[in-house]
């Protein structure tokens, strides 16, 4: 990625834009403190104009929306903000620890990464929509019997991250279980637990 | 030793497992109310700087944009945030890269965001020193007025020092003399949930939804400096998404909140960012290590001398001080530790402040020691573990010895240790432990318990539970000490409207104060049950006795009630009590122990070092709750690995800013670094604690550090002095 002039005015919207096109700049990452409060880095245009609005529809855990998002809200932020989902939770807001990690389409997603705009006519899973019918889903009751939230904070995230792996593996090796769940950081070092409990669902089943 | 429990001991799910697997625990941040603003935080780009002017128009009128706070508009102090030198939640000068400048309310995250950019600032910048022992040059920039090293009241004194016997006498006898430095790095708490609180204003009253390791001294901290009475402050915190110890008290940004909701008329809502998270806050502080030990010929320690310097950053919310020798039984000890002032960001508590650092330091020292005079370290660290405080007062219970024993045989230590070095490469296997310890004392609480005319209980308590299944610690007692069921007990915690007060969850204190008082508050609602019982069962009340939630007679358990039915006529109870059984302990120590035991394989051609296998045992008493404890060990072990391999906040010489304040640099441990950790507790009983309890949670991570920079040595035959270890220090370390 270029040099950015902007100083902290790289926005969410163009960060992410980068970070969609595999480019990652480490220099665009680190910009937030090395510039701030200098307001001729910030251009007039960019500021307090960029909430140009859509509409976008979202299946959220069966359910369907019709939604108008800003361009530079995240899914993470919709689903907290706009649906009151707030089972999602963001540690980061950068891609870096997973507590708000959903399920798209399948497939296990960061959704503090995900701009909700892209999302036109996914399938959106959620830590809410994993019981059924009041029925704790195998992985949450795992969770329990093994003890696997300390804090809670990053639990959701690493229950979607088991749960997206036990769709596309019914019985994964506890190898397999840690590379999978790998982007969802404990900080209380709970990692044990949530190893056993994803395995001990997958032979609930 | 241990006794009979109904409740206790055994392994227990938490009472609020359900809400966190489901996603409807409600954190600080899920907190949403009509018209609230969000709030973010402007930071100082420069380590040392006056700033000259601060112009906020521009944000002002930006559309969305509700306040903005800075120096001039908001004086207010933050006592907490400086044991010291006198610190407010905005400073002239500024004082490290990170602290606050401004703080902006906004209709919309990103519109606050946006508006920081807009603030205009002129400042003068001062000379500044990031280096602790280049700021106790003479000469060196003042952080302070008053220098850089600012002496404070008993525990915050500096240089913090003790002493006991006679250090000469001891080196005199010693048969060897062996000294060495020993580095450590700053490193971040880094807990998953942001630092946030939610204020808002109702009339003259103040609710503050904080995440707080205490929601009592968090309300204390707000009413002092606000100017309003305690009545006034309400506190909640119903879920946490842990501290690890910088959460405790109350924080600059709930006072930013509660000011901003004033002036604007609205909730606020504060969230750091990741990044402000890392940099505004506080982290472990960074130490060198100086040690002069004096051994007899078989290891025996004959004299200690440490004399260390700490970094404290720009402010000191905490000690300063360093624990590790605290293990040891030395007859002849000198420390001098000096806490020093520095413009980086501010070291303070995180999850036993003064202790793995240390412990790395002194674990390393003798296992080193060990090596020189021919010693199995097994042996130099039974030998030489700690069996009177301060070389003179018992303990109220230590089973240290056994947490050697027990853990050396665990890992197979006879098999697995061998000459530093003499495995094969290129993974080199090594095996290594260390010992910890930390205070256990009585002190302060207060329980509520209501029990209700169909024989349930509710259970009022001030903790916030910050994810170390105190709640659930605390209803085991309750059910426990009532006689009840665990499922006949509710518990209310974490609202200062509502429950009483409870110590803040930190030093591991919240088991052994508030644990006592619930067991106090039981026995008053039992003693009001019997009076009622006695006169159905035809007995006196004393001799009574509830179990499961039946009521019985003590010699006849056939003539019983069930506590419902010895209710029925009465509109239930209710027991209060506030103990503070302090003195109990007058003439005994209290500690917890553990060993710990790390097997490492070190790859000598990249350097990486994977932790192959650990056991951790403990002396804490009796265990409340073994499953939640032991996820407290495995926890507190993670998180010292990730200290000894990886971890460190590093600061650029040249512009004194944090290059890695966010997870990815930081290098906190992930899935794939975490060993299986196995947890042995001993079979104990302290006779002074709540059901024979000590302490647990926080010292896990005490000698997790050493243990793993130890079994690197056993690997390599290389000792590393400086911590994180990592593949670039191991491969130098080889070269030599």
């Amino acid at each position: 990625m270029e040099k950015h002039p902007k100083g902290k005015g790289v926005s969410r919207r163009e960060f992410l834009k980068g970070l969609s096109g595999g480019a990652v700049g480490a220099a665009a990452v680190s910009t937030g403190l090395l510039n701030p409060g200098r307001a001729d880095a910030y251009p007039r245009e960019l500021v307090g104009s960029a909430s140009e609005q859509s509409l976008v529809n979202l299946k959220v855990n069966g359910r369907r929306y019709r939604l108008e998002v800003d361009h530079r809200q995240t899914l993470a932020e919709v689903l907290r903000d706009q649906l009151g989902l707030t089972g999602t939770k963001i540690g980061c807001n950068r891609g870096e620890c997973g507590a708000c990690t959903v399920i798209i389409n399948g497939r296990n997603h960061y959704s503090c990464s995900q701009l909700a705009i892209w999302l036109e006519g996914k399938d959106i899973l959620t830590i809410e929509g994993l019981a059924q019918g009041g029925k704790l889903d195998p992985l949450q009751k795992a969770f329990i019997e093994h003890d696997g939230p300390q804090c809670g904070f990053c639990t959701s995230g690493q229950i979607m991250a088991g749960k997206a792996l036990l769709l596309r593996n019914s019985s994964p090796t506890e190898a397999q279980v840690k590379r999978a769940l790998s982007g969802n950081l404990c900080r209380c070092g709970n990692y044990n637990r949530e190893v056993a409990a994803v395995l001990a669902a997958a032979k609930a089943r | 030793m241990a006794r009979q429990f109904s409740v206790v001991g055994k392994r227990t799910t938490r009472i609020d497992a359900y809400e966190r697997v489901t996603g409807q625990a409600k954190y600080t941040r899920d907190v949403q109310l009509p018209g609230m603003l969000y709030a973010r935080v402007l930071r100082s780009p420069h380590p040392h700087a006056r700033i000259l002017s601060i112009d906020t128009s521009k944000a002002e009128n930006l559309p969305g944009v509700r306040s903005v706070i800075h120096h001039k508009n908001a004086k207010v102090r933050w006592s907490s945030g400086s044991r010291t030198a006198k610190r407010f939640i905005f400073n002239n000068p500024v004082r490290y890269v990170g602290e606050p400048l401004a703080v902006v309310a906004a209709t919309d995250p990103h519109i606050a965001e946006d508006a920081l950019g807009l603030i205009e600032i002129k400042y003068e910048k001062l000379p500044y020193v990031l280096d602790a022992k280049e700021a106790l040059k003479p000469g060196a920039p003042k952080v302070h007025p008053e220098g850089n090293v600012i002496p404070g009241r008993s525990r915050f004194a500096a240089p913090y020092e003790e002493e006991w016997g006679d250090l000469e006498q001891g080196f005199r006898e010693a048969d060897r003399t062996f000294e060495d430095t020993y580095i450590t790095k700053h490193v971040n708490n880094a807990q998953l949930e942001p630092r946030v609180s939610v204020a808002k204003w109702e009339g003259g009253k103040l609710t503050v939804w904080a995440s707080t390791q205490g929601i009592s001294n968090c309300r204390r901290d707000i009413a002092r400096e606000l100017k309003l009475p305690m009545s006034k402050v309400r506190v909640i915190c119903k879920y946490m998404g842990a501290g690890f110890g910088n959460k405790n008290q109350c924080q600059d940004l709930d006072l930013m909140a509660a000011v901003l909701a004033k002036v604007s008329g609205r909730p606020v809502t504060l969230e750091f960012t990741r990044e402000d998270d890392f940099i505004g806050m506080h982290g472990r502080w960074a130490s060198e290590q100086h040690y002069k030990v004096g051994v007899k010929k078989d290891g025996m320690i004959t004299a200690l001398e440490e004399n260390s310097v700490t970094n404290m950053g720009a402010y000191r919310k905490s000690t300063g001080n360093l624990s590790g020798t605290g293990s040891y039984e030395v007859p002849n000890f000198e420390k001098v530790v000096t806490p020093v002032h520095t413009n980086t960001v501010v070291a303070a508590n995180y999850r036993a402040p003064a202790g793995p650092q240390s412990v790395f330091g002194i674990a390393s020292m003798l296992d080193q020691i060990a090596h020189e005079l021919g010693i199995n370290p097994l042996e130099m660290f039974l030998k030489n573990r700690i069996q009177l405080y301060d070389d003179e007062m018992p303990f109220s219970s230590n089973e240290l010895e056994q947490c050697i024993l027990q853990g050396a045989k665990k890992i197979n230590w006879n098999e697995r240790w061998h000459k530093p070095g003499a495995t094969p490469g290129p993974k080199k296997h090594g095996i290594g432990m260390a010992l910890g310890d930390f205070d256990f004392s009585l002190g302060l609480g207060s329980a509520t318990i209501r029990v209700n005319r169909d024989g349930t209980a509710h259970v009022m308590v001030g903790v916030t539970d910050i994810g170390t299944g105190a709640k659930t610690t605390m209803a085991i007692i309750a059910a426990e000490a009532l006689g009840l069921p665990l499922n006949q007990v509710q518990l209310t915690s974490g609202d200062t409207d509502v429950t009483p007060y409870s110590v803040g969850e930190s030093g591991s204190r919240t088991t052994s104060y508030t644990g006592t008082a619930v067991i106090a508050a039981a026995e008053q609602v039992r003693k009001q049950i019997f009076q009622t019982a006695a006169s159905q069962l035809k007995v006196k009340p004393e001799d009574l006795d509830l179990k499961d939630g039946l009521v019985f007679v003590k010699t006849d358990p056939s003539q019983n009630l069930p506590l419902k039915k010895a209710l029925r006529r009465t509109r239930g109870f209710i027991g209060q009590a506030t103990t503070n059984p302090r003195e109990r302990m007058w003439d005994v120590a209290g500690k917890s122990f553990a060993a710990h035991f790390a097997e490492v394989e070190v790859d000598v051609l990249t350097g990486f070092t994977k932790v192959i296998r650990y056991v951790a045992a403990h002396d804490s008493g009796t265990i409340i709750n073994r499953l939640s404890a032991e996820s407290q060990v495995k926890g507190g072990v993670i998180q010292g690995i990730g200290m000894a391999l990886t971890e460190e906040l590093l600061i650029d010489r040249m512009t004194a800013i944090p290059l890695t304040p966010n997870y990815r640099d930081a290098k906190v441990p992930t899935h794939m670094e975490a060993p299986e950790v196995e947890v042995i507790f001993m079979d104990s009983f302290d006779p002074y604690g709540p059901f024979g309890a000590k302490v647990l949670g926080e010292f896990t991570i005490v000698p997790a550090v050493g243990a793993v920079a130890n079994a690197i040595f056993n690997a390599t035959g290389k000792r590393i002095k400086e911590i994180p270890i990592t593949p670039d220090k191991i491969l130098g370390s080889l070269l030599l």
